[in-house]
Order: C-alpha cells, then structure tokens, then sequence
C-alpha cells in the first residue's frame, strides 16, 4: 500500500501550481465553472496550459501526448480545482470525449481530433439527453438514417450544457429502429460540426445563472467517416467511458476553496465580540466537512488508482461521484448556515459576504446530484454492480 | 499510489480470516460474553503461536516486525469475528504503550513475553469524573513516598483489567486536573495489594472494569517514559488505539454488510427478493459508500502511522467517520434483517452492540471533530 506521490509527480505539481498561481485568474476560472460560456480568456488559458506542458501528460505520444500516466491529469484537476478552477476549460473534449476516440475511433479520426484536444484548441458537447430519455436515456429517438455517404439526422437534444461555444456536438442518436432488440442496442455515436446546416441552439437558463441549451436538428447530414467506432455500439461506448469521467469531473479538491472561504470566514468574523471561530456549532459544521473532504480524497484515490493501473472498475467511480455531488449539497447547507441571514445575499449586493461564492454554490449544487446520473441510478449501480443484487 | 495489500499482507488476512472461521464461531462469541474471564486461554496461546501477539513489536524484541496496517489487517478480521478477549488491551493498549514509552530493559522483558502470548496488558485511563471522553482529565493520583509511588482513585471502563497481569495506569504526579502537564505513566502489577476491579455490564458485553486503587505502591523504576510529561504518549497511544479501533470496526461493517447483502438476495417477499427492491437496495448502497470510505481513510491514515508522516487530521477523521458509520451500518442491518435481525440469538446484535460500545472508545464523533476543528485553524 503507497498513499503518497512519485518524485516525478510531486515535480509536476510543484511546477504546475507555480504556473497556476501565476495564470489562473478568478475570471478565468469562473469561465471554467460556471458555464456561462468558456471565454476568450479560458480559451487563451486553455491554450498556455499545453504549451507548458501541463495538458496531455497521459496522452499517446503519437497524438501529441507524453505517454504517462493518468495521475498527471488527476494532478492537473485537483490543482485547478484548488484554485476554484474545477477543471480544464476544454473539459468535455480533453476528460470525456477525447478517451473514447482513442479507444474507440478510426486512426484518421485519431488523428484529426486528438492533437487538437490535447493542445487546448477544441471543444465538444455532449449530445445525450432528450426530453424523453434522462435517466433512462437508452429511450433516446434522435434518428439517424444511412443514405449514401452521409447520415441524416433528426430530432431534438436537452440540457446540452457546452453547445453555445463547442465546435463539435458528440451525438448519441437511434441507428437501428427495430423495435424488437433491446432499445440499448440500436444507439451509435457521431460527431457533428456544430456550424452544420440544419442544427438549432437555443439557451435554457438554469437556476444558478448558467447556461445550458436544446439542440434541434433538422435533416443535418453528417459524413459516415463521422460515425465514432461501429453502428449500433454507441451506448457501449458510452457506459465503458463513464467511470473514467467520473474520475475526472467529480473531483473532491474543487470543494476545497469553499471549505477554505468559510474557515477564514469564520476565522474573521466577530459576533457580538466573539470570534465565529469559536463558536462550537460553527466548528462542529466544518469540523464535519472538512472530514467528509478527507473521506471523499480517499474514495477518489482509490478510484483513481484502480484507473491508473488498468484495474477494470464497476461501482467504485460511481460511488466518488455519489458521495462527492452529496457532501457538496451538505458543506453548502453548513456554509448557509454559518453565514446566516446574511447567506442570502447574491454576489453585487450590499453586505453580501464571501463574494456571494456560498450563495451561488447553493443553487448550482442542486445540480451536482442530477447531472451525469442521479444520486438514485447511481445507488441502483453500486447495489447491483458492486453488490450483485438482482435487477427488477 | 498504490491500495493492494503485499502478498505477505493478503497471507495475513487469509489465514487469519480462516483461522478465526474455526476458532471463533459465533456460538463461542456468545459463550465468552457470559463467561466470567471473556476469553479462552486455549485460543489465546493458538493465536501466540501464530505471532499475532508480536505482530507489530520489531524481531528484537520477540515481535515479528510487521507494521501500522499489518496490525489494521489482523483488527479488521477480528471485528469481523467479533474476537473475544484481551488482544486489543494487551497488543495496542499494552504493548504499543510500552513501546512507545518504555526503557530498553521494559521493552526487552515485557514485549517478548507479549509476543509470546504469556502477558495480558491494558490501559487505565479513563476516569469517572468524565462524562465527555477526555484522556487528560486525571485525578488519580500518584505521590512520592520514600523511593515509591502511592496510586489513589478510581479508573473506569478499563477493558480486561480482570485478567490482566499488569495495568498501565495514568496518575497525576503534578499539577490541575484537567492539565496536560504532570500526568505519569505506570507500569502497575495487576495483582499489587490494594488494586480491586470489579466488571461493568456493558452494551458489547465486553470486559470493561472499574478499577479502584487504594495506596498501590508502585516502585519509581515502573515509571513508563517521563515523569510528569505522559500527556505526550497518551496522545500517541489514543491516536493508535482510535485507528486501531476503526480497523476493528470496518471488519464488523463489512460483516453485517455481506451478511445483509446475502439475505437480501434469498428472502423472498410479495413473490421476488427483497434485494429487487430499490428501497432495500439504496441501504445496502449507502452501507457500502459508509463502510468503504471507512476503510479507505483508515488504510491511509495506518499507511501515514507507519511512514511516520504527519496524520493528526487523517486519523481524527477516520474515528470520526467510523464511529458514525458503523453504525449507521448496524442500524441498516437491522433494517433489511428486520424482526429476525431483532432476536437476541442472531447474528446482528453482535455486531450493532458493539458498534455501539466502539463508536464511544478512544473518544467518538464529537471529541474527533474538535480536533479536526483545531487541525483546520478554528
């Protein structure tokens, strides 16, 4: 058993932050976060983090990568995560995306999109959910039909979160309409140029300010060279990609900078002449959160490590994601609850403390125990994958 | 990073796990909590034999010179056995005291003999003044008389001091009673005139005494580390006592676990399993997230103890953890198990009653929080 980090590592991390200290602006990383649109900004960070070398570390080399390992990108998300960076700018393509054209994709599509994602130049969005089809997404009924030599596309996507700046849309639509094979089984996944004629975006604003979008499509013809792996093996490819981007996007570390603002919150702060600090309930709060942080690093790092090393996992990525989405839904209460009255200030307004940080986090963490999966699907998995315990 | 046990490591909790299979089945469990000692020499001297006694003491002292998560792997098998007796008292209470604090000669005498399996050890901290778990509240005192000590007061929830052969026992040699500095440790001969115990009837129905010294001589040479400076070891002795605890804990919750997650998938309700039941199923989930981030931050912790890094945080927040969430795993047994879990004759109790009593050893939830509060500058 080994807990700690490579010489190697610990280089990279130390160069890294140096870097980070110095580049990372807090308007960069909101751009990051908050998904109001990656800015150009966060595009022009994207694009210095890989000429320093920070991006690409476990990549192949023949792509542009450095052919190490993943906890150099697991390295990368906590440090940004630290600095309420919470991950790459490009994230969709550099954590999600770009793992399955690399196992899954044509050589000439290797070479076509990975150098761009591990340069920091290129975005994708995720074309999965529909109206219709949330956690039971398999029901999906985006149509894509064969003629000649392109696949032509119809339907309508939601709360596709990247479509207003991503220039590609990696789209999961219908390919075989037989109505007797189990519905996972006729999925295939494509990626479509956003500027193709035929596609629609139109914002959904959410509750915490960000945007999200529909995505409609209208006879959008997408070339079959397109098509990422085989026909109908779409949805394969997407639940073997999803412990990976588990690992990624539900990083511990990005609660870190909340769970700081608050001590020191707490540390300035006087009531009626007495410092917060020493307020038994403010201390039981954090006290509480800062061990569930250190709970949650351990379940990452366990997952990660089984990543790293090639050690298939079934539950484990799901039971980080669970755990981490749920403690951010509990620090954020206690931060409400340390705060007050005063909790209910959004950012700009008179008194608001914390820069209005904790409010927001309250309304976007309604989000984090939904998105990618809910809190429930993901208990079912880990009951049924990681326990064995029989389907309905 | 690197979470695989050694093959070493994955012999050791192999063969402990069968060997208690055999030694320890539960009908044993419940005999020895109605038996007056609590354990049976027999197995004791079986479990020498096989080096558990010495597991963490170096070669030169009779040990086999395992470290930190040696002893995790062997405690969590032994909570998963519900292993009666007085291995913890003696090992980790006793052993590692003298360890950490002894002279060379104490070492030499004292730990071969452990590993040997021909002493019982344990711990006289606690005392009744307290009602919140505080290691440093000491009114027992301990004054100079010629060249010996005197020991005055009481002790309680002392485990196995009834069979114990020698008590460590922390007296006040100096100063307020609630202050870290002038606390010494003893190295007391259980059977010394004066020394009388009597068992409390506990939840785990284990072995915890209330120990009275009345005017016990101690000879100055029994002095284990410092006079007046014991603050400092007890707080090693807790920090490995508390992780050592949440190894024996994760065991208990592992075996609950499995054992519901079996049932689960026999007992037939409304004509399916009940494990079909997505109800049945977010408990059994939930008990898997509670009792694998358990173990893991008590491996980290174990691994930290014995790389000798820093780990105030990391073991604070494991008996914080643990504490909780073994039982809240107990109480999701007993809601799957349900009205048969509820029978004094099965299984469950076992375990949720002594989830109980470990939640409260070596300080629970509320005592670690303090620290971690402390720990992140509150």
């Amino acid at each position: 058993m080994d807990f700690g980090y490579k010489r190697e590592e610990e280089e990279f991390r130390k160069r890294l932050c140096a870097f980070l200290d110095q580049e990372l602006t807090e308007k960069i990383a909101r751009q990051n976060w908050e998904d109001k649109g990656v800015g150009p900004e966060a595009r022009e960070f994207s694009r210095k983090l890989a000429s320093n070398g920070f991006l690409g570390m476990s990549w192949p080399k023949e792509y542009g990568g450095q052919g190490l390992s993943p906890t150099y990108d697991f390295i990368l998300l906590d440090e940004l995560g630290k600095r309420w960076g919470a991950h790459v700018p490009l994230d969709v393509g550099y954590t999600m995306v770009g793992h399955t054209i690399l196992r899954r994709g044509s050589e000439e599509m290797k070479k076509e999109f990975l150098p761009k994602i591990v340069r920091g130049e290129i975005e994708f969005c995720l074309g999965y959910t529909e109206p219709n089809a949330g956690s039971d997404l398999a029901a999906m009924k985006m149509r894509a039909i064969e003629e000649g030599d392109v696949f032509i596309i119809n339907g309508q996507k939601t709360f596709n979160t990247e479509a207003h700046y991503a220039e590609y849309h990696w789209l999961a639509a219908r390919t075989d309409f037989n109505l007797n094979i189990p519905k996972h089984k006729g999925i295939s996944l494509f990626i479509v140029d956003m500027d193709s004629p035929g596609i629609t975006v139109r914002p959904l604003w959410t509750m915490s300010g960000e945007r999200t979008n529909e995505v409609f499509y209208e006879d959008v013809r997408v070339p079959k060279n397109r098509l990422v792996g085989e026909k109908n093996k779409g949805f394969y490819y997407m639940m073997e990609a999803i412990d990976s981007e588990r690992n990624h996007v539900f990083t511990p570390c990005r609660l870190m900078p909340i769970l700081n603002d608050l001590i020191r919150y707490a540390q300035e702060t006087e009531f009626n002449g007495k410092s917060l600090a020493l307020d038994p309930r403010v201390q039981d709060l954090l006290a509480q959160a800062a061990i569930e942080l250190e709970v949650a690093q351990v379940f990452a790092e366990h997952s990660r490590w089984m990543e790293s090393n090639g050690i298939p996992m079934t539950y484990e990525p799901e039971v980080t994601k669970n755990f981490v989405s749920e403690m951010e839904q509990r620090l954020v209460n206690a931060g409400m609850q340390i705060l007050g009255l005063y909790s209910q200030l959004e950012e700009h307004s008179k008194w608001v403390p914390l820069k209005g940080r904790i409010e927001w986090y309250f309304l976007h963490s309604f989000m984090t125990t939904i998105g990618a999966g809910t809190s429930e699907v993901g208990r079912n998995v880990i009951a049924q994958r990681g326990l064995g315990l029989p389907r309905a | 990073m690197d979470f695989k046990f050694s093959d070493e490591q994955k012999m050791l909790q192999e063969s402990a796990r069968s060997f208690l299979k055999t030694e320890c089945s539960k009908t044993f469990v419940r005999e020895m909590e109605k038996d007056e000692k609590g354990y049976s020499p027999e197995l004791w001297s079986k479990m020498a034999d096989l080096g558990w006694m010495g597991i963490i003491f170096p070669e030169s002292y009779g040990g086999i010179g395992g470290d930190f998560l040696d002893l995790i792997i062997l405690l969590e098998e032994m909570g998963r056995a519900c292993l009666p007796g007085p291995f913890f008292s003696t090992v980790v209470l006793g052993g590692l005291t003298i360890l950490e604090a002894g002279k060379e000669s104490q070492k030499k005498e004292l730990l071969s003999k452990i590993a040997g399996g021909e002493l019982i050890l344990t711990l006289a901290l606690t005392e009744p003044s307290t009602t919140q778990y505080d290691p440093y509240w000491i009114t027992v005192k301990a004054q100079l008389d010629r060249n010996d000590y005197l020991i005055e007061g009481i002790k309680l929830f002392v485990p196995d001091a009834h069979v114990a052969d020698y008590l460590i026992c922390a007296a006040r040699t100096k100063g307020e009673l609630n202050s870290k500095s002038g606390i010494t440790l003893f190295l007391v001969e259980a059977k010394r005139p004066g020394i009388k115990w009597e068992p409390l009837k506990t939840v785990a129905r284990d072995k915890q005494c209330e120990v009275a010294f009345k005017k016990v001589k101690v000879p100055q040479e029994n002095i284990l580390g410092r006079l007046d400076e014991g603050a400092a070891q007890i707080e090693k002795i807790i920090q490995k006592a508390a992780l050592a605890k949440c190894a024996e804990m994760i065991g208990g919750a592992q075996f609950v676990l499995d054992m519901c997650v079996s049932y689960a998938k026999e007992r037939e309700q409304f004509g399916r399993p009940i494990g079909t039941f997505q109800a049945v199923q977010h408990h059994c989930a939930n008990m898997l997230i509670d009792l694998e981030g358990g173990r893991y931050i008590t491996y980290k912790a174990g691994w930290m103890l014995s790389k000798e890094i820093a780990c105030t945080m990391q073991i604070a927040a494991a008996k914080a953890w643990v504490s909780e969430a073994y039982k809240r795993v107990a109480i999701l047994g007993h809601q799957i198990m349900a009205g048969t879990g509820y029978m004094e004759e099965h299984d469950m109790p076992l375990y949720s009653r002594r989830a109980k009593g470990a939640e409260f050893a070596f300080g629970d939830a509320n005592y670690y929080k303090k620290i971690v509060a402390k720990e992140i500058g509150l």
